[in-house]
């Protein structure tokens, strides 16, 4: 039984365009969120701010409140911005749906907003180097976000004995989502080989140039209403039918692999459980973990691959546009363009647009049940919710 | 251009002096005896506040690592390329390092290695290298 459904979704190509600027891109998303939505602008009553990472001056201005005011949402009772890293814009729709329960807003809207293109790239580098690292046991050795990934790809290609070759497979894999999508960094571009992967600049072992991500700008609103109003406005959407989470440490010192593996395996398992829908019937798997080297590790949690197999699944095409599991089908971050926190915000948008049968060259044929999952910092959490397109 | 330093902690004052004299502390826990790291105010596992430290041996074993060759803070480049490493310790605990005087090719997981006090401005901070000879107190 769903208590929330996403009813309107906006967004703006993901790009380096630096004289698009934060509040240009968020009049774009909102105001396409909304008509879409088929809602009154001074009907939503609620907005949600997705915390944009290292951007303090959008941050605090979203924080306090700007954004109604600007857009002239009349009808606004309240504001708020949340900040969980890459897990934010699960924290935001589980607000709005505390919102909508409680009776303080019967609408709400939800959106994200990242411009880094006008950030100097010593800066952009600073951001990731410091974003949940641990200033006394991490930072003085010179770690960053590559090297943590980097760390966490030898020991995974140490255990599970996959090889160089697989791994790259998963960006050619992902990418190949994005040359379709007209809102990613990459569309219209050939998704490289494992060759041009492979061959690319070594940024942190393993991790090649082309298994980083591209930092770039974007943003993306959803309309959150119950679901009972939802079946009332008729038109297609994505209704929220099972949730679970797991915390697993703050730092990736902490924690070990299996106990990741385990609790995506688990979240996974208690979402269906409490969405009442059978992992065969899972249509589309658009798993957010940012970097491509944890997909393989992902595929074997959620049973989607057999264990160990994870990367070869990748290898073999199955989870390309074309292969026959329909596997984050925006590419996520290697795809999109990184924006922060708001790749998990576009997953939410392609998650619902793939319900509501929007998706064009990238839709899954007769999709109806969704599993997104998202999670903050190095891996501190992780959000699983099925998502179908009826209550 | 200057290289961050620790941001120590009150409770993390005596690590960093250890280091100073060249030895590696362990933070226990009396009431549980659990081994801690990173150090806390309280005993994670129990809640505690009966800690104290033991020395390490100063040896343990690569459980992971990464060789860094670009994308790094300005003010690591001048170190680059560098080998990031979370080592174990014989003492039980797991720690983020460097690992140091190693040709990247050479590393490997499972490779022992001792500790090595690397001086940044008057801190020292524990990098690790390959093992010699079988002997940590080499």
């Amino acid at each position: 039984m769903s208590d929330i459904a996403i009813v309107g979704i906006g967004e703006v190509p993901t790009a380096r365009m630096p004289e698009r600027t934060h509040w240009d891109i968020i009049f774009d998303t909102c105001i396409e969120a909304v008509e879409d939505s088929g809602i009154g602008k001074d009907e939503i009553q609620g907005v949600i701010s997705v915390a944009p990472l290292g951007q303090p001056v959008i941050a605090g201005e979203l924080a306090y409140g700007l954004l109604p005011e600007r857009l002239g949402l009349k009808g606004v009772r309240d504001s708020a911005m949340v900040n969980a890293g890459g897990a934010s814009t699960s924290n935001a729709l589980r607000l709005a749906e505390q919102w909508i329960a409680s009776g303080v807003a019967d609408s709400v809207l939800v959106q994200q907003v990242t411009v880094h293109s006008t950030m100097p790239v010593a800066e952009q580098i600073e951001v990731f180097a410091r974003a949940g690292i641990d200033m006394q046991w991490e930072y003085p050795y010179g770690t960053t976000y590559n090297i943590i990934m980097g760390l966490l790809a030898t020991r995974y290609m140490y255990e599970s004995g996959a090889r160089p070759e697989e791994m790259a497979s998963v960006v050619t894999a992902l990418r190949s989502w994005a040359e379709h999508d007209p809102n990613s960094l990459f569309y219209g571009r050939s998704a490289p080989s494992v060759e041009q992967v492979l061959s690319s600049d070594m940024l942190a072992t393993p991790l090649h140039k082309r298994e980083s991500n591209v930092l770039a700008d974007g943003g993306a609103a959803l309309v959150v209403v119950s679901a009972e109003r939802a079946r009332q406005l008729g038109g297609p959407a994505a209704f929220k039918l099972g949730e679970s989470a797991r915390y697993f440490g703050g730092t990736c010192l902490e924690r070990e692999f299996s106990t990741m593996a385990e609790g995506w395996r688990v979240t996974g398992e208690e979402a269906l459980a409490r969405a009442g829908v059978a992992r065969e019937d899972v249509d589309l798997w658009n798993v957010y973990l940012a970097y491509p080297l944890a997909h393989p590790m992902m595929a074997e949690s959620l049973a989607v691959a057999p264990p160990g197999q994870g990367a070869r699944y990748f290898a073999e095409g199955r989870m390309s546009f074309g292969g026959d599991i329909a596997w984050s089908t925006i590419g996520d971050a290697p795809g999109r363009g990184h924006t922060g926190s708001g790749v998990g915000t576009a997953c939410y948008v392609e998650t619902a647009r793939q319900l509501m049968g929007r998706a064009g060259k990238r839709q899954v044929a007769g999709c109806r049940f969704a599993y997104q999952n998202s999670a903050g910092g190095s891996g501190f959490n992780n959000i699983a919710s099925i998502w179908g397109r009826e209550a | 251009m200057t290289k961050p330093l620790p941001e120590v902690q009150p409770w993390t004052g005596a690590f960093w002096d250890g280091t100073r004299q060249g030895k590696l502390l362990v933070q226990v826990c009396h009431s549980c005896t659990a081994r801690i790291f990173a150090p806390r105010k309280l005993c994670p596992e129990c809640w505690s506040s009966d800690l104290g430290w033991i020395e390490s041996a100063g040896r343990g074993t690569v459980y992971t690592f990464s060789t860094a060759y670009s994308m790094v803070e300005p003010a690591f480049a001048d170190d680059l390329p560098f080998t990031i490493a979370y080592v174990d310790l014989a003492e039980g605990i797991r720690m983020m390092t460097r690992i140091v005087e190693c040709d990247p090719a050479e590393l490997a997981i499972g490779m022992e290695v001792d500790v090595v006090f690397h001086a940044r401005g008057d801190v020292r901070l524990p990098y690790f290298r390959p093992a010699r000879n079988g002997a940590a107190d080499e």
